[in-house]
């Protein structure tokens, strides 16, 4: 549904975007992950019409955004990183507005706005001034705002930013809603839990370059999980765990062994087969009970792709 | 989108809204008819004052010369007023963080532009009509036909339109409100005290080189015939006072010699005025809508085939 193809973006001197690539399948969340400055925001202004290209291509269900960007606004929902609101407009005014500005048919104006309010948890503030709404009723109009021409798209840019936790569950809450009726989302976040539990896709970018793109358990797995292997020994005694620490130690390819209490956790380089670490465990006497990659973590990932001089690549 | 860019625009109704539910809009309101009713009750106070002394003024004139200080005093207060309404109105957007969003939308460039203008212009115009009892009182002394009546409050909207617009230009321009409503009140200054004390300057300037001053063959400079308040004079005077040709505004224009040309239609000073700021009101909208629409990502380059979908 949304596809971007090698683009690149400078601004003066400095390079934002640099060969970014990525895809986004229909009804997918795809978490867009990446440190300040490192070209979320860019690339989703790209997406929004709101910035040209130097380089590339980016388009949304097929339409070339730099070729047919009223085409693509039709498709597209974009709520900005931040969210301004007009004085002195109630809720349901707020929503009619831009319901005006997407062109929603005058008669059919209010019904969406309502159905919007009630959608985003908002229809018992409809006639409140918007001004006056919490941070986190905001963000949620603010979303709202973005549906109301029914996008089948929707670019959120750090929609959770700045909420307090019960804001959070509830902006999460609705973006899956909102999926379950059948958009696909992208999101950029830096409340990267939420993110593990909201998305089904992630990308990672860095400087201007994607270092990690696919589906979330696989990114997650390359990237962190198959790096990090949790050993339980039979009887996780002290004698015990000491000699397989040692056998563990001895082999090559593994880079660090921890002791933690009842079990044990080694880090692998690349090309260690975790079938013959455990065959030679076994044939070193080493009682092993359990053997099983660590569930990866999205912020181990994310610190692991993004770090100072990392440019690697999971793709 | 030619619905969103006509009167039936979204921003006209959002900008009303939220500008008459402003406290700033009664006392905008209140402010406005209280100094246009003050300066008018002292003009004609002064008026009937004078009276004892000349012993024969008429309510015609005193009624004159209270419409004619009241006409130009509202022509003050609107080219006050608008750089205020509409320096802020694009760069207002910028500022609150809402411009992005409505470039998203599908309302034109030109429709943010016009629906931008209009609002602000409307409140304007409402100014300028809650205003209208005044000058009808004063319309019943006599004094002043039905015909300098409307060209006056003709001249003043149009004022108000190309002062608007160009401040507006200066509000697409700026990204923040406070340079553009600085500019616009130099521009401002400029269009309305700066043209007619320049354009006079240069007609005694000239008029006295030519050794022509005070001859009936006395001409003003073309810089006077844009002005409001030599237009706005002329028109309270005479509305068909100091016709000039097009071809000899042209020659003095470009200052080449030779006799005086009789080319093209006799314009009067009210109708080049309003000739003059039309054109500047299009020059800006023009200017406006170009920096509006270059906030989005224009289609630059040739189309080319679109990449596959995602594979699920």
């Amino acid at each position: 549904m949304i596809a971007v193809e090698r683009l690149r973006k400078r601004f003066g001197r400095q390079l934002a975007l640099d060969d970014v690539s990525f895809a986004v399948p229909k009804g997918e969340i795809f978490g867009f992950v990446g440190p300040n400055g490192a070209g979320k925001t860019t690339t989703i202004r790209i997406l929004a019409t709101l910035a040209p290209t130097d380089s590339g291509m980016a388009t949304i269900g097929g339409i070339p955004v730099g070729d047919d960007p009223s085409a693509v606004r039709e498709l597209v929902g974009y709520m900005p990183d931040f969210f301004g609101v007009y004085d002195r407009l109630t809720a349901v005014e707020y929503l009619e507005f831009y319901a005006a500005c997407h062109g929603v048919a005058r008669s059919r104006r209010r019904r969406v706005a309502l159905e919007l309010l009630e959608l985003v948890d908002l229809g018992d503030r409809r006639e409140a001034q918007v001004d006056t709404l919490s941070r986190g009723m905001k963000q949620r109009l603010c979303l709202a705002r973005a549906l109301v021409h029914d996008p089948r798209v929707l670019l959120l840019d750090e929609p959770a930013s700045g909420l307090d936790p019960r804001a959070r569950v509830e902006m999460r809450e609705l973006v899956r809603e909102l999926r379950r009726m059948g958009k696909t989302i992208l999101v950029s976040s830096h409340i990267l839990p939420e993110l593990e539990e909201l998305c089904t896709w992630v990308g990672f970018i860095d400087r201007g370059r994607m270092v990690a793109v696919g589906p979330m358990e696989q990114v997650r797995d390359r990237v962190v999980a198959g790096r990090r292997l949790r050993i339980e020994l039979v009887q996780p005694e002290e004698t015990a765990m000491r000699s397989a620490e040692q056998v563990l130690a001895e082999r090559p390819g593994v880079l660090a062994v921890d002791l933690l209490g009842d079990h044990i956790e080694i880090t692998v380089g690349e090309g260690v087969e975790e079938a013959e670490l455990l065959a030679h465990l076994v044939r070193e006497g080493v009682p092993v009970r359990s053997f099983a990659p660590v569930a990866g973590d999205l912020s181990e990932a994310f610190m692991r792709l993004t770090g100072p001089g990392e440019e690697r690549s999971a793709r | 989108m030619a619905v969103l860019s006509g009167f039936d625009n979204p921003l006209i109704v959002k900008d009303g809204i939220s500008r008459m539910r402003s406290w700033r809009a009664p006392l905008a309101i209140t402010l406005y008819l209280g100094l246009l009713g003050a300066f008018g009750y002292a003009i004609f106070t002064i008026a009937v004052l004078s009276t004892q002394f000349t012993h024969s003024a008429s309510s015609a004139q005193i009624g004159g010369s209270v419409f004619v200080s009241l006409a130009f005093f509202q022509l003050a207060l609107i080219s006050l007023f608008a750089p205020a309404l509409a320096a802020g109105a694009i760069s207002g957007e910028r500022e609150r963080q809402t411009f992005d969003v409505l470039l998203v939308s599908r309302v034109s460039a030109f429709g943010i532009v016009w629906g931008k203008l209009v609002a602000s212009l409307a409140y304007l115009v409402l100014l300028i009509l809650t205003a209208l009892p005044l000058f009808a009182a004063v319309f019943l002394f006599g004094g002043i036909d039905f015909e300098q009546f409307v060209l006056a409050h003709v001249l003043t909207i149009m004022t108000a339109l190309s002062v608007g617009a160009v401040s507006l230009f200066w509000s697409a321009l700026f990204r923040r409100s406070l340079p553009a409503t600085v500019t616009s009140y130099a521009t401002t200054f400029f269009l309305v005290v700066g043209t007619f004390v320049a354009g006079l300057l240069l007609t005694y300037i000239y008029a006295f080189r030519d050794g022509v001053a005070g001859a009936s063959n006395f001409e003003f400079h073309p810089l006077a015939y844009g002005n409001p308040l030599f237009a706005m004079y002329v028109v309270l005077a005479s509305p068909s006072g100091a016709p000039v040709h097009l071809g000899r505004l042209l020659q003095l224009l470009f200052m080449s010699g030779g006799e005086p040309s009789r080319w093209g239609p006799e314009l009067e000073p009210w109708k080049l005025c309003i000739g003059f700021e039309m054109a500047l009101t299009v020059l800006a909208i023009f200017g406006s809508v170009l920096l509006v629409r270059g906030r989005r990502a224009m289609p630059l380059r040739r189309a080319r085939p679109a990449v596959a979908e995602a594979a699920p």
